[in-house]
């Protein structure tokens, strides 16, 4: 079985470089579609825009980070969770933002996970390798039914 | 027949005389009647008289206890003014503490959002850079990219730190009934089970239970022990006792070990923020805990307080109010 993808929403370079490069040492070798916010995040779900040519399959995760331009990750995730094609894609919020009400505003739009980036380079490697393990590898998610 | 006639004149006149003097004994009746009824009338007149005078005596009154009342009145109108303008007042101040309490939590909702992100990404790519290439570098340069870390993650220290002691002063604190003797006990629980050598003896005293915000509390206490363990961490054996104090209206408890101390002269310092007695290198910290600390034990009415010596070991002390009801009992 092939590895799913994984969509990966970001508009910081700098996060996105540390984090590609933790998933590659750790043998993490989906292939990682990269968004820099929500608007193009539902361009790539949707097939639209950039993604108009791409095969319509699902990614196997979603990582979404809070603050970003144009459309935000609370907006993003409230977007996907109401729509029936994509509401059963397991979204792992990946933030610096410990805010309680960040928290709780994810949680109730039906996160599926929120992991805190540790400023601390061992922690921040070891929390997205265990991301990338469970949610990537471990992790069983229904069959897509068209 | 003339005596006859006589006679019946005689009679008559008799007659006459007697209805004469009863007409005047019933005059002399009725004369002491309207005498009577006279008296009377005066009497009344006089009453009346009387009963004016105190008619117009108590309309004097009314007209003076309405002028007083008029008065009385404006001054409660005045009043009424008085408290309608302090109560727009205080809403106009409630609502620039709200605003100026919104504008902290925007401005530490971009701290925890904005300013950790470059912090990361410098123990990110130093991190990497060390990982990867550190073969390319003299011990030197290995040593200048281990500080740049440990700055940066020091950094990222002192901003989760600012964060925690800024929410310490907005949060809304939802007060219960607290164990404190459970809550020190799952705190310590975890450090003696990684003490394999049992270099840390506590000795915990039966703790009485406190009215507080459960996860400020639980902070004051991690914080508290975390100092503790940090300061006596020299020590053959680190001594650590809990205990408290008690008056009838209330509770102090405190913490006391036989650590690295302080200096009694620096003692009113020590609950400022970034305030530290000892250096980085010696004791890691932020120098915002005790801080922390004081601003969650004065948002619950009571207070703090330190005593050290240098080398013997310090003693943290914070005092809560007892609840009316708990006093009574």
């Amino acid at each position: 079985m092939k590895a799913k993808t994984i969509l990966y929403l970001e508009d910081s370079a700098l996060d996105v470089a540390l984090t590609l490069e933790v998933l590659k040492n750790n043998n993490i070798l989906n292939s990682i579609v990269v968004a820099s916010d929500g608007v193009e995040g539902l361009e790539y779900l949707k097939c639209e825009g950039k993604y108009s040519n791409r095969t319509s399959e699902n990614p196997g995760m979603i990582l979404l980070d809070l603050k970003m331009p144009r459309m935000d990750g609370l907006e993003f995730l409230e977007q996907i969770k109401k729509d029936k094609k994509f509401k059963l894609i397991p979204v792992i919020m990946l933030t610096s933002s410990r805010e309680e009400q960040d928290l709780i505003k994810s949680y109730s739009l039906g996160v599926n996970s929120y992991v805190v980036k540790p400023v601390d380079f061992k922690s921040f490697e070891e929390i997205v390798k265990q991301i990338g393990l469970f949610w990537a590898i471990i992790n069983e998610i229904p069959a897509e039914r068209e | 027949m003339k005596n006859k006639d006589t006679v019946e004149l005689l009679k008559l006149l008799t007659k006459q005389n007697e209805e004469k003097e009863k007409r005047a004994a019933e005059l002399i009746i009725a004369n002491k009647e309207l005498t009577f009824q006279n008296e009377e009338k005066n009497k009344r007149a006089a009453e009346l008289v009387l009963a004016n005078k105190e008619l117009v005596f108590q309309a004097g009154e009314k007209a003076d206890r309405a002028a007083e009342l008029l008065i009385a009145n404006r001054e409660l109108t005045h009043q009424n003014e008085e408290k309608d303008k302090r109560a727009a007042e205080l809403v106009i101040a409630k609502n620039l503490l709200d605003s100026a309490n919104k504008e902290i939590e925007a401005f530490s909702y971009s701290v925890s959002h904005d300013l950790k992100a470059p912090v990361r990404h410098i123990t990110g790519f130093a991190s990497l850079l060390e990982k990867k290439y550190a073969v390319l570098l003299p011990e030197e340069g290995i040593q200048y990219l281990k500080n740049v870390i440990s700055s940066a993650e020091h950094m990222g220290e002192l901003i989760d730190g600012l964060l925690l002691f800024s929410r310490a002063g907005r949060i809304e604190m939802n007060q219960t009934s607290l164990n404190m003797k459970e809550i020190v006990d799952a705190l310590i629980q975890p450090i003696i089970e990684i003490d394999k050598e049992h270099r840390i003896k506590f000795d915990i005293a039966n703790l009485p239970s406190a009215y507080g915000d459960i996860e400020m509390l639980k902070s004051v206490w991690s914080n508290l022990i975390e100092n503790a363990v940090k300061f006596s961490k020299n020590k053959i054996t680190a001594e650590i006792q809990i205990g408290f104090q008690e008056t009838m209206t209330e509770i102090t408890y405190y913490i006391q070990d036989n650590g690295a101390g302080f200096d009694m002269e620096y003692s009113a310092k020590l609950f400022n923020v970034f305030q530290r007695l000892h250096s980085v290198s010696e004791f890691e910290g932020t120098g915002i805990g005790l801080a922390t600390i004081k601003r969650i034990i004065t948002k619950h009415g009571g207070r703090t307080k330190a005593e050290g010596k240098v080398g013997l070991g310090a003693t943290f002390y914070f005092t809560l109010l007892k609840r009316k009801e708990d006093i009574s009992k």
